[in-house]
Order: structure tokens, then C-alpha cells, then sequence
């Protein structure tokens, strides 16, 4: 071994001993976004954040390419498959919202063992080789209950129009709302069905149950399916609840004007579909050296009768209330979990 | 008692489309049963609506499926997405382009028809191959048109989809106006014999003088307005279009056939059915539901209710 080949080891060390500094030039890296769905709004306006910041950030060289891939059939296999086409190309870092939380953990290895920075995120992969931006979707049902016994201090019986069945968060949010509603023993679930996160499957599902149902104070819902819901007690002539939403547009609007009309007073939450634009600063703050938890936990973003009027206003119409993220964000969700 | 009428009503249980319309009324009256009549009105007039739609989406499936077997038209869901999206989009919430923007959709439904019998004529694909590939095409271009957001159909239109006439919901009238007319059409037209004789036996059809292909384009077609027109109103009733809207109704449109009666192998339909299968889809949900059984439990439910309506329907001594 020459001289030459130590002090390379040698820098190498010292390197690595002295993580946190951000030193490592990013410039030559390559992005890709693996996504396994791109037939909803959200999906939609998380496609365009990503284009946007992403082009942004390789215009201004800071990245070498972000280049977003979207499967066409929802399915594990296939993205599996596009991983590992990914892989193949030489990316440096691949994001993934993933189809399933398990099913493409063998894929994720691969890429790990080939030397690509893995992040996941929104639907996140179990693989320990992989960092994962999760958001709280059990704290996200929790709330939705407690705002409602905020309201409602005498309580009183709940509908629960639940998402996709089978999808894991589905079960999380579930999981929420029950822990909530066990905390606030004056509620109780009279009913739940699932509206798949679709404003006319909700509709269609709580137009059936609702004749079976007493009287109902309050509906907890998952994202997408709250305007819906307003629809179908709307046609059955009852008074309308709390419908907690899901920051879509057109039930912020709905909000907004029943708001003007009689005060109607509610709350919504759900993850802004521009976390993918974190776990994109994530991979690259990763190259820069920085020194990234595996596990790192993104708010969810919630929209109150103050911030209403705003959030509205800022929202593209049919749309999905965003928050774009920056590489100061990124910096500071990691140096918060650190 | 009448001995004619007597007789009739003993053969009820030999009609292919007698089980779905029994089972309907079954899981109606469990439902309400739950409340004790409470809301027996508001279910009613529930189901009517909502069964409208799988109705007229499950009738132009119906005329596809009687054209024989691997006859299905899968592109379903995504025609229904892009003239739904495509038609609100043109009329942007403007009461003066209403009928406009039925015509958009309605031709949006015509493009998707030719365009599904071509790749099958032509190109030489399989049925269920052209129109699922097919489909991707179509849910791209309403993505592309529209990037997922939802646009307001113009209040006119939302009004008189979820509006009634004399107690009965407008779009129950649609969907009943259009089964009557299917049922013209299967049952007293030469049209409906040729779609019959297709699906019995092509090449016999063929033979004794049936244009065959003229019966085939003008089938795909159809099931495609069809399926345009539910995409319609169903955004409109839905408060506007969004890109998963149509994901429901592929299941649904074959279910409806399946369980009301007609032949999945072709060749032999039946339009009472269909009205009694997307009934019972609607209230079996509603009834699992109302009496609080998880998903998982439902969805074993609903293929185990689906299984036992089919056996029961193609039972012996069927009528014809």
C-alpha cells in the first residue's frame, strides 16, 4: 500500500468519524420518484410539487435529475419491477410512496446493497435499510375525536366513514378514532362504512346506512370523502353534524359557505401532499452528509376555522391543500429527530 | 282466483330475474327491520337513485356480454372518468352548455366505442385486452386534460340529478327510460335477435345473413354512451368529476348481468334483471352496513350472497 492509498483511507476516516457536516457536493446526483398511484387529486397535486421543486432544484444545480415515475395498475409487483429498472438506470437515491408497506422490501434491499439512498414516504416500506417519512395517522384519528369533544362536551353518537379496506391506513386512522372515542367515553360509533376516499363512493355508502342511523352529532372521516358525506344527509333531510374534512377543496369551500350562511364550524386535517417534496430534500440533505435518523415524523396539516379563508384562497380549485417543503424544512424536521 | 294468474305466480321463481328482485326485498326489509320501518322511505328512495347508475352502466355491459364469451368491455371506469371530466371541464359550471356538455360526453363516449371495436376489428385483440388497454389510454387523457382537479357541474344540472319528480328521483327515471328502451330494443327489434344469435353462435349468425360486425361495433359502442352518459350524471350528481370516480362501477356493471339473470357465457339477456341486480348491490352494502359487520365480513358476505342469487337463478327448469 503507497502513501497515496493511506492518506485516502485516512481522509475517508476522518470523514466518516465527523458526521452532521454538511460537505459532500450533491450536484452530480440523480432523483427518482417511484409512485404507485396517480388516479386522485391528491396524488395529483403530489406529482406536481415534485415537479415543480424538483426542476427547481436540478435548474439551480443542486441535483443532477429528479425524475418522477408513476406505475399504472396500483400493484406491488409492478413497482417492485420499476425499482428495480431504477436500480439498472444508476439513480442515487430512489423516493418511494409505496404500494404496500411489505411487499417491496426485497426490492428496497437490492437497491440498498447497490448503494442507493432508499427514502419512503406517505406509504412507507418496513425494510430497516430504508429511511421512512411517516405521518402520525393514529394521532390524525385521535384528534378528530377530541376536537369533536371540544365541541360536543355532552358527547353523542358518531358516524365513521373509513378509506380503502385493507390498506394500512385505513387501519391506523381506524385505530385513531377508537383510541379517541375510548378516551371520550360521552361518544360512541353508531355506524361506519367505507367510502375508499372518494367523495361519491362516501356519498353512496352513507346515503345507504344513514336511514338505519339515530340521531348523529358528529362524522369522523379519513380524507376525500367529508363533502360527500355533506351530500348524502343533505338529500336525506337531516340536520347537518360536524363533518371533520379532509383539506379538500371542494369541502373547504362547502365549509366556507355553510360557514357564511349559519356558522357551521368544523375542522380538517390530512398530510399535504407535498411531503414527497421532503422526503426529496431527505435524500438529498443524505448526500450532503448529513446525519438522518431512519424514522423522522412529518406534522400533518391542519386547517381551522381561522386559517379557513386562507387556505382556501391558496388552494388551486378541485384541488388539495399543499405545503411545498424547502431544503431549510428538510434540515429542520432532521435536526428535530435528531 | 284466476287459474292463469295462479299459474303465473309459480312460475315467478323460474324467471332468471326473480332471485335478484327477492334478495332485494329481503335485504331491504332486514334493513329496516333494524329501525323497526323507520327510514324505510329515505332507503328506498336511496336505492332507487344509486342503482340508477350501476343500472345504465350494467345494461351497456349486458348488450357486450350476450355478444358471447370474452366479450366484456373493461374500459368501463375510464370512459366514464374522461367524458365525465372532459364534459365538465367544457362546461364549467355555465347553465347554457348543459346539453353541450351532454353532447361532448356522449361523443367522448362514441370516440371510446370506435375506438375499442377498432383495436378488436383491426388489430385483431382480444376483447378484454383492447378494452383494458384501452382504458389506460382514456384514464391518461382525462389525467392529462385535467391533472385530478375537480370542477363544479353548473347547479341546474347538480339540482335536477339529485332533484325528484313526484317522489321519484330524476335519475330513476333516466335509468328506468333507458332499461325500457334496452329492453325494446333486445326484445321486439331485429337489432336484439342479431346481438342474441351473435352470442349463440357466431358463426351460424354469420352464415344465416346477420352483419356481424355491424351488431359488434354498434354493441362496444353502445355499453361506451352508455357508460359516457352514467359518467355524466354521476359527476354531476357527485358534485364534479374525479379521476377515481368510475373504479367502483367495472365490478359492478358485470355483477348487475351476473346476478340478474343473463347468461355470462352470452347469448341470452334479460333488462328486468339488471334493474333487480343493481338494486340488491346497492342494499346488501347498506344492509351489511346498517348492522355494523367489518369489511372484511362484508365483502365475504356479498360474494356468498352473489354466489348463492347465481345458483339460484341458473337453478333447473329455467324459463326462458
Amino acid at each position: 500500500m503507497n502513501i497515496k492509498a493511506k492518506l485516502l483511507g485516512a481522509a475517508a476516516l476522518v470523514a466518516v468519524a465527523l458526521p452532521g457536516h454538511a460537505i459532500a457536493d450533491t450536484t452530480d446526483k440523480r432523483i427518482a420518484l417511484s409512485n404507485n398511484y396517480a388516479g386522485n387529486s391528491w396524488r395529483q397535486a403530489m406529482l406536481e410539487s415534485w415537479e415543480k421543486v424538483g426542476s427547481k432544484a436540478v435548474s439551480d444545480g443542486i441535483v443532477a435529475a429528479a425524475d418522477a415515475f408513476t406505475t399504472s395498475e396500483n400493484q406491488a409487483t409492478e413497482q417492485a419491477a420499476q425499482i428495480q429498472n431504477m436500480i439498472l438506470q444508476g439513480y442515487d437515491a430512489i423516493v418511494i410512496n409505496a404500494a404496500s408497506p411489505t411487499a417491496l422490501n426485497g426490492a428496497v434491499k437490492e437497491a440498498c446493497d447497490a448503494g442507493i439512498i432508499v427514502v419512503s414516504f406517505d406509504g412507507i416500506v418496513t425494510e430497516p435499510c430504508a429511511w421512512r417519512i411517516a405521518v402520525d395517522f393514529k394521532e390524525m384519528g385521535r384528534q378528530q375525536v377530541e376536537y369533536l369533544a371540544s365541541r360536543l362536551p355532552d358527547g353523542g353518537n358518531l358516524l365513521e366513514i373509513r378509506g380503502l379496506a385493507g390498506v394500512f391506513v385505513d387501519d391506523e386512522i381506524h385505530a385513531g378514532i377508537e383510541q379517541g372515542v375510548s378516551e371520550n367515553a360521552s361518544f360512541k360509533i353508531v355506524g361506519s362504512v367505507h367510502g375508499d376516499w372518494a367523495q361519491d363512493v362516501s356519498q353512496k355508502a352513507v346515503a345507504g346506512i344513514l336511514p338505519s342511523l339515530p340521531e348523529i352529532v358528529g362524522v369522523v372521516t379519513q380524507g376525500g370523502d367529508g363533502y360527500g358525506a355533506a351530500q348524502a344527509i343533505k338529500a336525506a333531510g337531516r340536520d347537518v353534524p360536524v363533518i371533520v374534512m379532509g383539506n379538500r377543496q371542494d369541502e373547504m369551500k362547502w365549509w366556507a359557505e355553510a360557514r357564511d350562511a349559519d356558522g357551521y364550524e368544523t375542522l380538517s386535517l390530512s398530510i399535504a401532499p407535498g411531503v414527497g417534496t421532503l422526503a426529496f430534500w431527505v435524500a438529498q440533505q443524505i448526500f450532503d452528509g448529513a446525519e438522518v435518523p431512519k424514522d423522522l415524523t412529518v406534522p400533518f396539516l391542519k386547517v381551522t376555522q381561522d386559517t379557513l379563508d386562507e387556505t382556501l384562497e391558496a388552494t388551486p380549485e378541485g384541488s388539495v391543500a399543499n405545503v411545498e417543503y424547502s431544503q431549510a424544512d428538510a434540515k429542520a424536521v432532521i435536526s428535530d429527530a435528531n | 282466483m284466476d287459474k292463469s294468474f295462479v299459474l303465473k305466480l309459480t312460475d315467478l321463481p323460474r324467471r332468471p330475474w326473480f332471485w335478484a328482485f327477492a334478495a332485494s326485498v329481503l335485504a331491504f326489509g332486514a334493513t329496516t327491520y333494524l329501525t323497526d320501518g323507520r327510514g324505510g322511505a329515505g332507503l328506498l328512495s336511496a336505492a332507487l337513485t344509486f342503482a340508477a347508475f350501476s343500472a345504465i352502466v350494467g345494461l351497456g355491459q349486458m348488450f357486450v356480454i350476450t355478444l358471447g364469451p370474452g366479450n366484456v368491455d373493461l374500459s368501463i371506469p375510464a370512459t366514464m372518468t374522461l367524458a365525465a371530466t372532459l364534459a365538465l371541464k367544457f362546461m364549467h359550471g355555465e347553465t347554457a352548455l348543459v346539453l353541450p356538455g351532454l353532447g361532448v360526453a356522449l361523443l367522448v363516449g362514441l370516440g371510446a366505442g370506435g375506438f375499442n371495436y377498432a383495436l378488436i376489428r383491426l388489430l385483431r385483440i382480444p376483447p378484454i385486452i383492447a378494452t383494458l388497454s384501452a382504458s389506460f389510454l382514456y384514464q391518461s387523457l382525462a389525467i392529462w386534460s385535467n391533472r385530478g382537479l375537480r370542477i363544479k357541474p353548473p347547479e341546474v344540472l347538480a339540482d335536477f340529478t339529485t332533484g325528484s319528480f313526484f317522489g321519484i328521483p330524476n335519475m330513476t327515471l333516466i335509468g328506468l327510460l333507458i332499461a325500457v328502451l334496452s329492453w325494446i330494443v333486445l326484445e321486439r327489434s331485429i337489432f336484439g335477435r342479431w346481438v342474441s344469435a351473435f352470442g349463440q353462435n357466431t358463426r351460424a349468425a354469420r352464415l344465416s345473413g346477420v352483419p356481424v360486425e355491424v351488431v359488434r361495433a354498434v354493441t362496444y359502442i353502445s355499453s361506451a354512451v352508455l357508460a359516457s352518459l352514467t359518467g355524466y350524471f354521476l359527476a354531476s350528481f357527485s358534485g364534479g368529476a374525479a379521476l377515481n370516480m368510475g373504479a367502483e362501477y367495472l365490478l359492478i356493471s358485470i355483477a348487475v348481468v351476473v346476478i340478474g339473470g343473463s347468461s355470462i357465457a352470452g347469448g341470452n339477456s334479460n333488462v328486468p334483471g339488471i334493474w333487480g341486480g343493481a338494486l340488491l348491490m346497492f342494499l346488501i352494502v347498506s344492509m351489511l352496513n346498517s348492522y355494523g359487520l367489518g369489511a372484511g365480513v362484508r365483502l365475504i358476505m356479498t360474494g356468498t350472497i352473489i354466489i348463492g342469487i347465481v345458483a339460484a337463478a341458473s337453478g333447473k327448469g329455467r324459463a326462458v
